[in-house]
């Protein structure tokens, strides 16, 4: 888990960035704090032929078939560049309404993809949902996987692709979690407290009391 | 000059041998003048003037006369007699005379042995010219009694080129008991006329033998000589025997082993298709879900704050690792 703005990581539950201060707010007070009302396939930015706007639907409805409690959005415009694409991810995905999406479906289990023109760049973000099915290593082969399409501007044909590969590795994580959920259920876990550590050893020494042997040694 | 002094000298002595041109008298003149004389008028009129050679009282010639008299005698010659009626022909192809060509005669006898092979009866031509006509001694049906009455049966014919509609056709006795002289008139009738459709004689005599062995394998079938279907178990057989020749030991090897493990290949075959396809199906429809977990909000965000990575695409020479964007934003720009 890292901070959009500063990249670095932090901790499970962090209210604001430790090490930049960052939080929602302030994005809040560069877009609004309002719920921003979109689509599934909002191409702001005009990238898509209506023709090839189409086909991106099929794929995004054909993912959410696959996924029935995921659903994956697409968005492009201007973002301001750069490192600013991962804070407007963050933002957006928090406040945008979207439209086109059965209400058993929250933001919560979302995947973002921002497309930046401008400064031909683009993101991905996703919900509290998948946080631990998804790493970031897994977002740069699904971004790998377009690269070279976006670089000839075929930008429906290059979020395809990218969605074949993200439908990959979350069958494949779907697979993992149903065999092993413990495993994925560590990665979120609310880190526990000192006071809790401290309570935990001395319940245990009280009930586990050591052996005359291991005294001895 | 000499060479043409010389040409012009014979040229005009050639001419002086000529008969000299006709002129016209003085009178003939006077009359064409009158109206009363019109040039060419003896070539329109019908008078004919009697040759002053006939005698009278005494009869003219008759036109056969005169034919035969410019043709000479149409009986074939006496010498051929012998090769032609002396003895049962050693050939099927009778022409003593030698009235076609080698080829030709080769082309015929070759299709005529053919014939003979293929067919329970003999098909013998005796060729004769078109204006000949056999002479009167010569009796067609004995000669057909006296020579093919034993041995194979036959059709023979007397057929003259140019003039196919005077070919004669006899069987021999063993073919005139069963076919009626009705079948052998269609037959020949039906020869001739295909023979008659050609324009060269050549051509005719060949469809003529054509249509006559056509007719005769009828002829055959009418007189009991040939069963029903003997043909249908001759096919058979070569049909079974070809392939046997022609299969190798390779083909006999994948045969054997086609009939030992063929039907066990199928059916394990079959079943792995079904189920890869069944495993196909269920893959394809196979819905992934998630187990649900409790995430504690962080950064203020209340649904998301899942970071992925951030890739540009500016640069086409650059592989997309070193485009990847990991740059941290400390002044929030």
């Amino acid at each position: 888990m890292k901070c959009p703005r500063c990249v670095q990581v932090i901790h499970r539950g962090a209210g604001l960035c430790p090490h930049c201060g960052f939080g929602i707010a302030d994005m809040d007070a560069r877009h609004g704090r309002e719920n921003v009302s979109i689509r599934r396939l909002a191409d702001g930015a005009g990238l898509m032929r209506s023709r090839e706007r189409v086909k991106v639907q099929a794929a995004l409805d054909h993912f959410g078939r696959r996924f029935p409690q995921l659903f994956f959005a697409v968005y492009t415009g201007s973002a301001g560049g750069g490192g600013n694409l991962r804070q407007f991810g963050f933002w957006l995905l928090n406040r945008a309404a979207f439209e086109d999406v059965e209400v058993d479906r929250p933001n919560e289990a979302g995947i973002l993809l921002v497309i930046d023109a401008e400064s031909k760049s683009a993101a991905l973000s996703w919900g509290y949902l998948l946080d631990p099915f998804l790493k970031e290593e897994d977002t740069f082969l699904c971004l790998s996987r377009a690269h070279a399409y976006w670089l000839e501007g075929r930008f429906a044909e290059g979020t395809i692709r990218l969605l074949a590969q993200l439908e990959k590795i979350l069958r494949k994580r779907a697979s993992q979690a149903r065999r092993d959920p413990e495993r994925f259920e560590r990665r979120v876990a609310p880190p526990a407290r000192t006071g809790e550590i401290a309570r935990r050893i001395r319940e245990g020494h009280r009930h586990q009391p050591l052996k005359a042997t291991e005294v001895i040694k | 000059m000499k060479a043409i002094a010389w040409l012009l000298s014979a040229g005009f002595a050639v001419a002086a041998l000529e008969p000299a041109m006709p002129a016209w008298s003085d009178d003939d003149l006077k009359a064409l003048a009158k109206g009363e004389l019109i040039p060419g008028l003896l070539l329109l009129t019908d008078e004919i003037k009697e040759s002053p050679l006939s005698a009278p009282g005494v009869p003219g010639p008759s036109a056969e006369e005169i034919a035969d008299a410019k043709q000479g005698s149409p009986d074939v010659a006496e010498q051929y007699l012998d090769a032609y009626f002396g003895e049962r022909p050693a050939t099927f192809l009778v022409d003593p005379q030698r009235l076609l060509g080698p080829k030709d005669e080769r082309d015929r006898s070759g299709f005529l042995k053919f014939h003979s092979g293929d067919s329970e009866v003999d098909l013998f031509i005796y060729l004769f010219d078109g204006h000949q006509t056999i002479p009167s001694e010569v009796r067609e049906e004995e000669v057909v009694e006296r020579f093919f009455s034993e041995g194979k049966p036959a059709v023979v014919v007397y057929y003259f080129l140019g003039a196919p509609q005077k070919t004669d056709l006899y069987v021999s006795p063993v073919l005139g008991d069963t076919v009626s002289a009705a079948e052998q008139r269609r037959a020949l009738i039906s020869s001739v006329e295909e023979a008659l459709e050609k324009p060269d004689a050549i051509g005719q005599l060949e469809a003529f033998c054509v249509q006559l062995s056509i007719r005769i394998y009828w002829m055959e079938r009418a007189a009991g000589l040939v069963a029903d279907a003997p043909t249908v178990p001759i096919l058979r057989r070569t049909r079974q025997e070809t392939p046997e020749k022609a299969v190798s030991p390779g083909a006999l090897k994948a045969k054997a082993w086609v009939d030992e493990y063929g039907p066990a290949t199928g059916i394990m075959a079959g079943a792995i298709l079904i189920v890869v396809a069944g495993v196909s199906v269920v893959r394809h429809r196979t819905r992934c879900r998630f187990p649900v977990f409790d995430v504690p909000p962080r950064l203020g965000g209340e649904h998301a704050a899942g970071i992925g990575a951030v890739i540009s695409f500016g640069s086409t020479t650059l592989s997309p690792s070193s485009q990847r964007n990991e740059v941290p934003d400390y002044l929030g720009l």
